[in-house]
């Protein structure tokens, strides 16, 4: 660090705005959807949003002794962070189970999620792993061994067991897409094994991950739609099969793009984006065609049995409690919302949405602000994403960009999960929505995540000295 | 190996993802209803509060249908805790199967929902909602349970309003109320499963005024049924409002002097007080007491007994036994006859039994003596009179006119059509006109000898009894009549519109002077059929009937009105299978109705003795 300059010089304000945006949004939400009339004190810390209070005060304090460490101690420190985070991902696995999952480490209520941390272990080490590698000379080692830094704590975290961490580490793969490292070395291993055959490379191989990622995507939302029938009261009670629902979507989508791309794109280009766009059309809407009659086709118990894995079990009161009760506070908000403390389906105090103020707290939110809020909190949340990518962008370390890339990709599937499951886009899974949810792990770990990140990126001009 | 184009990936991914929540948000907050009704469901009850009911009044302000509290045993389910079967059983005197298979009934049988999107019908039983256990309980049945119900959580005692009957009388009148069948909740949004609604008498035909006004409170409730707070302040709300009273033109007294007169006889009274048109008592006997039917444990306990009783009870005979009107009904004949100009007061007849059978009296000089006499082959002759008046040359066609005439004036009587009365279950009763007998013997096939037995009140001519009082108010008004009926005021508000409008007969005043002249020598005059009704300080006009019943013995008939003038009540009395003729039975009983209503005295106790011993039940 030179002499005279703030440790702040360099800081990026705006990816740290937008996160203080998002704990004041957090923290009011707690606050009215946990609200207590004997307890009307926003600091009582014998309410839920006391506590809320106090770990938002831990998070920004943890997050004061990131900026005064140097930045160096991670790369160095990774493999003993790691290593840290997986044993108490072990010792966790001795633990009394709490609502049926080994999860919990400490006392009472005072306990920490191993879990949480551990994707910060995971990131370090997965940075200064990839990092370290040179990506044109990658082999099937390279991809094992990345691969197995992530399997481990999926593998720890499946046995307490937590499914939606479990499947918030497969974002990982995302970075290593974005590095290069993809499973084409295995697949050109096998494909070359065959006489006759010589490959480079395969597109499908390269592009597996994202690829993967949008045709689940694309599936769960046709298989939860597919049952629906979006009713329009304003027009004539117009109703219409949540299949063409998800057809027209996807066509104006692909006009949206196809326009943004068009104009952005250079005169070189123009032609390959036109194509990638048609063709990717073409095959999205053939998948979800075939998702959505091929289910339709199904027979009864086959379909039952996939509803039942997604939660989709036609019963209100029944399997499909949560998702049920979670729409209907969401969907009641309308456009401005039912008001500050007016949510009557998801209030703790009505406990119509269970753990409506952790894992469903998007409900209550979208119940008090309508559509107005959660548009606003969904470009918060796609301006924060953005932002780390652009800041992962102009880092001149590759240790700080995969770390970064690390960053947008876990906050990623937290958002699409979280708010996904509170709109019928994703199965049930309890994962908190980052900055949002009450509780002090996902809290703590978000934050130091956050700061690790912008002290990494204002000492980005030193990594090169 | 260019990794730079992957961040656009990654970018289109991010985007797509947060475009596509952006649109699913818009559709299912903004554009779809569906969800905002489910949380509607879910979240906010429509607790509905149903007020009493309007309670009715007789002519003196006395209350005699009212409104009283009773108990519902309730349960929910998730607050039972350690439940003792044996024990509750023993509490409300059950035994321990019959607790288990009310518990199953309530399970299975309290309503279904309706899934939206499926269509599918599935039982909507939830254990935090409450249910009742044990319905409408007394004060008394329920303090014994009340006190022990702390040892079984989840029970809880709930408070209803139901019906009560002072006076225990006018059971056909007042009706009863049962629960809602299915299809009422269908066709009316008003009612909800277990609402009673009005089921016969006045309850049913009032039934919109008598139900008020349902009191609506929005609530906010929690996932366990708690009520949180009322909705949006309350502001949606409305106020239950009880139903107006109903003041009727009964008296109470003597409805229930009536009830009494009859007891242990099948037949009718009914009064009317011929100024207003209100009725002033309508018993049929046998009859019931209306506190019989209070709740669903009572009807269905005595509801079928009373259904499968040979003498019917509840048939409210009144209203709808259609008999021949016997000899009262010379007095429209002659009527008809002075109106037709045919016969004049001092046409005479003799008696002639070759005709038809009269009994033995001189042969009458004028028509009030024959009215007197009740002369049967006098009226055969003045019913020919009007039947075949020698318009047409041939005798069939002159019928014909002569009985569609005759059929018109009856019409004018409220005779062979219903009478609006404010009641359900009215019959018309018969009028024949050519039609009538064409189908019999043919077009012109007849004449008034094949058809003579309508000049007696025999045969094809069926009156009910509120058809044959009306026939005694419209004698004693000297030519008009209201529609008769229960209900003087709703509320504030008079009579229903068809109360205010007075029918005229088609027969002029001043005829009818002969025909009072002639009922009071009925009752007054030495010979009189009717003597039995005589009064000592007001003058009965009267007029017996006594109608041949192929099946058993004759039935009494009477009608009259008092005084002669500026008549106060009019009356008829039907007494079926008396063993004696209307001056025997009928018109007794009559007077001491008359006197009852104008006196509330009774001087004549011997005949009150004599009428209530009667038995004519077929039971001894």
């Amino acid at each position: 660090m030179r002499k005279g300059e703030s440790i702040v010089a360099h800081f990026d304000w705006a990816l740290f705005v937008v996160y203080i945006i998002l704990l004041i949004m957090g923290l009011s939400t707690v606050y009215s959807t946990a609200y207590n009339e004997d307890h009307p004190n926003f600091f009582d810390f014998s309410q839920k949003y006391g506590k809320q209070v106090i770990w938002v005060g831990f998070s920004l304090f943890l997050g004061l002794l990131v900026f005064l460490i140097d930045s160096d101690i991670y790369r160095k420190f990774s493999i003993p962070i790691y290593l840290f985070t997986l044993i108490l991902l072990v010792i966790v696995l001795f633990m009394p189970p709490v609502n049926g999952a080994r999860a919990w480490l400490g006392i009472g209520t005072m306990g920490i999620q191993p879990a949480e941390f551990a994707k910060i272990g995971t990131a370090l080490l997965l940075s200064r792993v990839i990092s370290s590698v040179n990506i044109k000379q990658q082999t099937v080692r390279t991809v094992l061994l990345a691969n197995s830094i992530i399997l481990i704590p999926m593998v720890l975290v499946l046995l307490q067991p937590d499914a939606g961490t479990f499947v918030v580490f497969t974002s990982f793969l995302f970075v290593m897409y974005r590095e290069g490292i993809t499973y084409d070395p295995i697949i050109l291993k096998a494909l070359n094994s065959i006489p006759g055959i010589k490959f480079k490379e395969t597109w499908v191989g390269t592009h597996f991950i994202p690829l993967l990622f949008v045709v689940v995507f694309l599936s769960l939302v046709t298989l939860l739609m597919s049952n629906e029938v979006i009713q329009f009261d304003s027009l004539s009670n117009l109703k219409i099969a949540g299949y063409w629902v998800v057809m027209i979507s996807l066509t104006l989508l692909a006009i949206l793009f196809f326009l943004i791309l068009r104009f952005m794109s250079s005169r070189r280009d123009r032609n390959r984006v036109v194509l990638i766009v048609i063709i990717g059309y073409i095959l999205a809407s053939g998948l979800v065609s075939t998702v959505n009659f091929g289910f339709q086709g199904l027979a009864d118990h086959q379909k039952d049995r996939i509803e039942l894995f997604l939660g989709l079990k036609e019963d209100p009161d029944g399997e499909d409690y949560n998702r049920n009760r979670a729409m209907a506070a969401v969907g009641s908000g309308g456009f401005l919302g039912k008001g500050y403390n007016k949510a009557s389906v998801s209030s703790v105090e009505s406990n119509h949405v269970p753990e409506s103020e952790t894992d469903f707290i998007f409900c209550p939110f979208a119940e008090e602000w309508g559509f107005l809020g959660t548009i606003i909190l969904v470009f918060l949340y796609m301006f924060m994403l953005l932002r780390i990518v652009f800041i992962a962008e102009r880092q001149r370390s590759a240790f700080n960009r995969i770390y970064a890339y690390s960053v947008a990709m876990i906050l990623f599937y937290h958002f699409a999960i979280n708010i996904g499951m509170n709109i019928g886009f994703a199965p049930v899974i309890g994962i908190p929505l980052p900055f949002f949810s009450y509780g002090g792990s996902s809290m703590m770990s978000f934050s130091m995540m956050m700061f690790i990140l912008l002290k990494l990126d204002s000492q980005r001009r030193e990594d090169l000295q | 190996m260019n990794l730079d184009g992957r961040k656009y990936v990654i970018i289109t991914v991010t985007l797509l993802v947060g475009i596509i929540y952006s649109i699913r948000l818009f559709y299912m907050q903004v554009v779809d209803e569906t969800w905002t009704l489910r949380a509607q469901e879910i979240a906010e009850k429509r607790k509905e509060i149903t007020p009493p009911r309007g309670v009715l009044f007789d002519r003196n302000k006395k209350k005699i249908v009212s409104n009283r509290t009773y108990f519902n045993l309730m349960m929910k389910e998730s607050e039972m805790k350690n439940f003792d079967t044996v024990a509750f059983a023993k509490l409300i005197g059950w035994t321990r199967e019959e607790v288990r298979e009310r518990f199953k009934e309530i399970v299975k049988g309290e309503g279904t929902y309706r899934n939206k999107h499926t269509g599918k019908r599935s039982s909507n039983y939830q254990k935090i909602r409450a249910y009742p256990f044990l319905k409408e309980m007394t004060l008394e049945e329920i303090a014994t349970i009340a006190a022990h119900l702390e040892d079984f959580p989840g029970f809880y005692e709930e408070v209803t309003s139901m019906r009560s009957y002072p006076y225990s009388n006018g059971a056909n009148i007042v009706g009863y109320l049962s629960e809602v069948y299915r299809e009422e909740i269908d066709e009316d949004p008003f009612y909800k499963p277990g609402n009673n609604i009005g089921r016969a008498g006045l309850e049913r035909f009032y039934e919109k005024e008598l139900r008020g006004r349902k009191g609506i409170k929005y609530i906010v409730t929690s996932a366990l049924n708690n009520a949180i707070e009322s909705y949006a302040d309350g502001k949606y709300d409305t106020i239950a409002k009880q139903g107006p009273p109903l003041n009727l033109g009964i008296d109470i007294i003597l409805q229930a002097y009536g009830e009494k007169l009859l007891a242990n006889k099948r037949g009718c009274i009914v009064a009317i007080e011929p100024a207003t048109g209100e009725i002033l008592a309508l018993v049929s006997a046998p009859t019931y007491d209306p506190n019989l039917f209070i709740g669903k444990r009572n009807i269905s306990k005595n509801y079928p007994k009373l259904l499968l009783d040979p003498s019917k009870p509840l048939y409210p005979r009144p209203l709808a036994a259609e008999y021949p009107p016997g000899s009262t009904f010379k007095l429209l004949n002659s009527l008809i006859g002075l109106q037709e100009g045919v016969i004049t007061p001092e046409s005479g007849f003799p008696c002639n039994k070759s005709v038809v059978g009269c009994h033995n009296h001189p042969s009458a000089g004028n028509l009030a003596d024959a009215i007197k006499f009740s002369c049967n082959p006098y009226f055969y002759a003045v019913t020919r009179r009007i039947i075949q008046q020698n318009k047409e040359k041939s005798v069939f066609v002159d019928a014909e006119i002569g009985l569609n005439l005759w059929a018109k004036y009856m019409h004018s009587f409220g005779l062979g059509q219903n009478l609006e009365t404010d009641i359900t279950g009215l019959r018309p009763g018969s009028i024949p006109d050519a039609n009538y007998y064409d189908k019999w013997y043919g077009h012109h096939r007849w004449a008034f000898s094949t058809i003579r037995s309508i000049s007696i009140g025999q045969g094809e001519v069926m009156l009910t009894p509120l058809q044959m009082a009306n026939i005694a108010a419209i004698i004693a008004n000297r030519g008009w009549y209201y529609t008769p009926h229960f209900v003087k005021s709703i509320g504030q508000d008079g009579p229903l519109e068809q109360f205010k409008k007075k029918h005229y007969s088609m027969v002029d005043a001043k005829h009818y002077e002969v025909i009072v002249e002639g009922m009071r020598r009925v009752v007054h005059e030495s010979g009189g059929t009717g003597k039995r009704a005589k009064l000592k300080d007001y003058i009965v006009c009267g007029k017996t009937g006594t109608v041949q019943n192929p099946h058993g013995e004759d039935h009494s008939v009477f009608v009259a009105f008092a005084p002669m003038y500026k008549p106060k009540i009019a009356i008829a009395v039907f007494i079926e299978n008396a063993k004696g003729g209307g001056g025997l039975w009928a018109a007794p009983t009559a007077g001491l109705m008359i006197e009852k209503y104008l006196t509330r005295k009774i001087t004549e106790k011997d005949r009150e003795k004599i009428i209530l011993e009667a038995n004519f039940s077929g039971i001894k």
